[in-house]
């Protein structure tokens, strides 16, 4: 059967030494803000290959054949990193130590916390090239931001909404808006704090 | 309720100073037009009632000035009987209402009802400044972006985009915004400001608020 052969042809080894690259470098921005801020600043990092179903999924509806090559080099997430920070200012230093780290070409980087999408949606999204060839999906977020998405996610799937389609969808926009707003207030008291202890 | 009374009859400016205050408002007296302005410059007011005929700077110089400034404070005229042309030249320099002398107290009091009413009514409605909305019904910050304030941010801003370019106390902040919570402290109202700040950042706003708890804080 076809779906013996894997998607990522005999790629997966160097898939997983790229994820465990960047997992090893995201442990070691940690204790290097940790040693600066006395608190790991991240809440939680979860790293993953794409599965095959997910990856050959998104070939079809992307209409890219569901090739190795389409797998590696036209779609970049076969290798994902989520930082799930507790402060909004955390996530812009991380990503700052990603891009100044010069391990990686960094292809693409879309700020959806300065400018939200229109749904509500908020994450810092990298897409990283190593070898010129393999590509990692870098996802930082806070966890109000990361909550917000786990139950909207939660939502999308729930088909039967009918007319009440635009309130929710209003109403999940605001959550998302309140929601960057205590992030903003726990941020500031947290300077207040760190600004106390000097 | 703030109240300036600007009347330099000093009989006159002492009665309706003791009946305003009576029906519970704040009053601050002046008796020419350029203490008025002076007053006008340091507080902030819910109602200005201007006296025309007043030395130094009349009532009509004092409310163009007062509008020049953008100042949108609803202002009573206080007009002599024969005065046409002085009421036609005070509303038209954006003065809200006017009363001719003599008048009852009864009218004086149900006018300034109606003055400051129609401000609260006013206050209700969005506000804009630069590239930032706030919006009254949901408490919406937005420029590029957007969030959603606290009832005490959305007061707050709301209070500070009302007075764009004016230095703001905090103990003008704190008397209109945590005007029934006495224990509020000048700390609440830095804190609250430096939370504006941030979101007004967050938001990508064009404008800033500046100032500290000591000089006072302006939003530009």
């Amino acid at each position: 059967m076809e779906n013996n052969v894997s998607i990522y042809g005999e790629h997966k080894p160097e898939l997983e030494k790229l994820l465990n690259s960047i997992l090893l470098q995201v442990s070691e921005i940690r204790e290097e803000m940790k040693s600066q801020l006395g608190i790991d600043p991240v809440e939680h990092c979860l790293g993953r290959i794409k599965s095959e179903d997910s990856m050959r999924e998104k070939c079809v509806r992307k209409n890219l054949p569901v090739t190795t090559e389409s797998a590696l080099e036209k779609i970049y997430d076969a290798v994902g990193v989520r930082i799930v920070c507790a402060f909004v200012d955390d996530v812009f230093t991380i990503r700052d130590y990603i891009v100044n780290s010069g391990r990686y070409e960094v292809i693409n980087e879309k700020d959806y916390i300065n400018t939200a999408k229109p749904n509500g949606y908020r994450s810092y999204h990298m897409i990283l090239r190593v070898g010129g060839k393999y590509h990692a999906e870098i996802q930082l977020r806070t966890i109000s931001m990361d909550t917000w998405a786990a139950l909207e996610h939660h939502l999308k799937y729930k088909k039967k909404i009918g007319a009440r389609q635009k309130l929710i969808e209003e109403e999940l926009k605001r959550c998302a808006d309140e929601l960057a707003s205590t992030d903003l207030s726990m941020q500031t008291i947290r300077d207040m704090i760190l600004e106390g202890d000097n | 309720m703030k109240i300036l009374l600007a009347e330099d009859t000093k009989d006159l400016n002492k009665v309706l100073c003791a009946v305003l205050e009576h029906e519970g408002y704040d009053v601050d007296a002046a008796f020419d037009g350029e203490e008025a302005l002076e007053f006008v410059n340091n507080d902030s007011y819910d109602c200005l009632i201007f006296d025309i005929m007043m030395p130094k700077k009349d009532g009509i110089e004092a409310l163009k000035e007062v509008r020049e400034k953008k100042i949108v404070t609803p202002v009573l005229m206080l007009t002599a009987k024969a005065e046409v042309d002085d009421r036609v030249a005070g509303l038209d320099a954006g003065a809200d209402d006017y009363l001719t002398k003599p008048f009852a107290m009864k009218e004086l009091l149900a006018r300034v009802r109606a003055l400051t009413r129609r401000k609260n009514e006013y206050e209700e409605g969005d506000v804009t400044y630069n590239d930032v909305t706030l919006k009254a019904q949901t408490f919406e910050l937005s420029a590029k972006n957007s969030v959603r304030l606290s009832v005490k941010e959305f007061e707050l801003m709301q209070l500070l985009m009302r007075n764009t370019g004016r230095r703001l106390t905090a103990e003008f902040i704190l008397s209109n915004v945590w005007s029934r919570e006495p224990d509020a402290d000048p700390d609440t109202a830095w804190l609250y400001v430096s939370y504006l700040k941030r979101k007004l950042k967050a938001v990508a706003a064009n404008v800033e608020i500046t100032g500290d708890l000591e000089t006072g804080f302006t939003l530009k």
